[in-house]
């Protein structure tokens, strides 16, 4: 493939080149001589192919392959099918153990697949290699192929050696029995007709049209790049985040790893009534909103501080709902889940004195972060102890079951006067539950008996206005995704790529008239159909009578 | 032309050392990363029980052990004792061992940590941040760390006897 580049004409060809660069006469015979010709990048070599290639041109050659790219392109959809086989890890919420969870979901086949990595495979090494690989082969093959093209379709020969004429798809050959000259004039005036540019060399002829969409693969592929990139800009911390935050009613909560904290004013959820239902749903429960009302808080002062708290300043407030997310400076919070589980926010409860039935107060107690001091009445307050979710551990000593206030109890030892010097201790259950108020009843009769309390003292509520609680937690979805605007300019120009290089031909036609012999060839990359009319329509106005389906060359040749 | 080629294959592939590398280099890496014997230990500022900031870097030049606990854990309760013993046992050396309570509110802490007899020094944790940033998915969860900040050993889960943490400390003394 590496010899006889030189052509008859004189000019010099590259080594790879299949069609002379000047003339057009095949420098490679590897078909029938009467069959259409090649015209893939108008026969030129493709940049890198050299002689001597060294490391680095070998390395480039491999990715310069056009069969090279097709494989990783297969390959790289199987490994993706791979991918879908089980769900990925990065579909779950909460994984603390995935090989065990695969195991015991999915069996042996669901422990081989995590052992594998498959359950990661869109972050794997070898996928991300794959893509990396697809990427660099996007832009060598388009870089080897367009410039050689850009140059022969921007410098071409008007007068073309007969062999290549004769060899196009579309060929008229005959004599003429006009003068050449005129002739040539007047079909040169049918083409410009149909917006092709002319040019002329004595009786040779090139017509051309719509060049510009060779260009629309190439554009393809830079879009395709900028795609690629923008997806692998995803894996830059700050420019991609994904994660979800739990929040009560009346709850602030940060957002992990990021300065910004969110608050849930108030969760609702509505459902549609049976008479907004159709008969075949009445009954059931059609949800017809999710809504939180959310604030964005940023952090400005004492973010990482170990002693004062953070100090917020409201930066953005919204009704978040399902597809209305909360959206500031490309953080976005989407509505995802809710559940209905009661917590209490703050209560206000009475001091009663059962000796005397006076009652002191209310005071305000917060379920979180509570202040260690209440003056209610004449009496002192001073918390004493505090268990979010009550329980007795194996020792039978008060403890509390997790962070979360789910039942929660406070010991306060009451000081004032007409009580001794060291105060009384009480315990109370603010959650109006019977199961509560019996344990509460029992552990301050067991403190009485202790001598702690004088039993005089319990804490009352009264009123429901007197109690704020949550009764929704919503779950809200946060997502950063600076990479999306760059995602779809990288598919705009795809696409830009794609209409240019479907939606028009690029079209061409040669012609010679040697000693009144008029040979013509034409060719497009797609629609053959086109041209032939196009050409055949020509041809009849200027005196040449012929169908278009005579000028198929492949039809004479079968 | 040609004067370019080669240029431009170096810029070209270059770009894609670079761009793919780190790619590719980010894939190995992206699973978190649990702490293990011989990683550092990382860096928190945390109040103690009186409100008084410490910082990991206060702790180094003497052997460490940290203990994430919280009352809400059985363990971690029946753990505390033998941490005080072995705290009183070392302390003379030249041991430091410090509890990192799981962000409960101070007056629980307090409350549980003179109720059980435990006065070594106890570090309270604010909305789970110093947690996350040791990766704990089990309490309790004991870290020994060497003078040089280096972890040497790593105990999930409790409780630990008095001997559990006696050889482990023997150990970041070298004996």
């Amino acid at each position: 493939m590496f010899q006889n580049t030189k052509c008859e004409c004189g000019h010099q060809n590259p080594a790879g080149t299949v069609l002379c660069e000047s003339c057009g006469k095949p420098l490679v015979e590897d078909l029938p001589l009467d069959s259409p010709l090649e015209m893939r990048y108008d026969g030129v070599a493709r940049r890198s192919q050299k002689e001597n290639p060294d490391i680095i041109d070998r390395v480039w050659n491999f990715f310069s392959s056009v069969k090279v790219a097709v494989w990783l392109i297969v390959i790289t959809l199987v490994g993706a099918a791979l991918g879908t086989i089980y769900p990925q890890e990065s579909t779950f919420i909460n994984l603390d153990d995935p090989a065990q969870y695969y195991k015991d979901t999915y069996g042996t086949w669901g422990q081989i697949y995590q052992a594998l990595g498959l359950s990661r495979t869109y972050e794997s090494w070898w996928f991300v290699g794959l893509l990396v690989m697809i990427g660099t082969s996007l832009v060598i093959c388009s870089l080897d192929r367009v410039l050689p093209l850009y140059r022969a379709l921007s410098k071409q020969q008007i007068r073309k050696h007969l062999t290549f004429i004769k060899r196009q798809q579309t060929v008229y050959e005959g004599t003429l029995d006009q003068d050449p000259e005129a002739w040539t004039q007047a079909f040169a005036e049918q083409l410009k007709r149909k917006r092709y540019r002319v040019a002329r060399e004595g009786t040779a002829l090139l017509a051309e049209k719509n060049r510009f969409s060779r260009w629309g693969p190439y554009i393809n592929h830079i879009g395709l790049i900028v795609f690629l990139l923008a997806v692998l800009g995803r894996g830059v911390p700050a420019w991609h985040m994904d994660q979800y935050v739990s929040v009560d009613e009346g709850q602030t909560k940060q957002i992990p790893n990021t300065n910004y904290y969110v608050k849930n004013e108030k969760f609702t959820v509505e459902f549609y009534k049976d008479s907004e239902l159709p008969d075949s749903l009445k009954g059931t429960n059609r949800a017809k909103l999710y809504e939180t009302k959310a604030v964005l808080y940023e952090c400005t002062a004492y973010c990482d501080d170990p002693v004062k708290d953070p100090v917020l300043t409201e930066v953005d407030r919204h009704d978040i709902r399902v597809n209305s997310p909360l959206s500031y400076k490309g953080l976005k919070l989407y509505q995802y889940n809710y559940e209905e589980r009661i917590r209490l926010i703050s209560v206000r409860p009475m001091l009663v004195d059962s000796k005397t039935g006076q009652s002191y107060g209310p005071f305000e107690l917060p379920m979180s972060n509570p202040p260690l001091t209440y003056k209610v009445g004449p009496y002192t307050l001073k918390l004493n102890d505090v268990f979010p979710d009550f329980g007795m551990d194996e020792q039978n000593r008060p403890m509390t079951k997790s962070r979360d206030p789910n039942n929660p109890a406070f010991v306060f030892l009451v000081t004032g006067p007409g009580l001794s010097k060291e105060g009384e201790i009480y315990i109370y259950f603010p959650l109006p539950s019977a199961e509560d108020k019996l344990l509460e009843q029992q552990i301050n009769a067991s403190f009485q008996k202790s001598g702690n309390n004088t039993g005089r003292f319990s804490f009352q509520v009264g009123k429901m206005e007197n109690v704020k609680f949550s009764q929704y937690t919503t779950y809200l979805n946060v997502r950063v995704d600076r990479a999306m605007p760059y995602i779809w300019i990288g598919a705009g120009i795809s696409m830009i790529g794609l209409v240019m290089g479907f939606y028009w031909q690029h079209r061409r036609v040669w012609l010679r008239i040697d000693d009144g012999k008029l040979t013509l060839g034409a060719h497009t990359n797609k629609n053959t159909y086109g041209i032939r009319a196009e050409v055949a329509a020509a041809l009849n106005k200027t005196g040449i009578a012929i169908e278009p389906k005579a000028l198929d060359n492949r039809r004479k040749l079968s | 032309m040609k004067r370019y080629r080669k240029p431009v294959q170096y810029i070209v592939l270059a770009f894609v050392i670079l761009i793919g590398g780190y790619a590719i280099g980010r894939s190995f890496f992206h699973t978190q990363e649990v702490l293990k014997p011989g990683s550092e230990a990382p860096a928190f500022n945390l109040a103690d029980l009186k409100g008084e900031t410490h910082d990991l870097a206060s702790y180094k030049g003497k052997p460490l052990v940290l203990n994430f606990w919280g009352t809400f854990c059985p363990p971690c309760r029946n753990e505390m004792p033998a941490l005080q013993k072995e705290y009183e046992k070392w302390k003379g050396e030249g041991l430091q061992l410090v509890g990192i309570n799981l962000s409960e509110d101070r007056i629980t802490v307090q409350r549980f940590a003179s109720g059980v007899g435990a006065y070594f020094p106890i570090l309270l944790d604010r909305n789970k941040r110093t947690e996350k940033l040791y990766g704990l998915k089990e309490y309790p969860t004991t870290y020994f760390i060497s003078a040089d900040g280096i972890i040497q050993d790593v105990v999930v889960g409790g409780p630990m006897s008095e001997e559990d943490i006696d050889s482990r400390i023997r150990k970041l003394f070298g004996r």
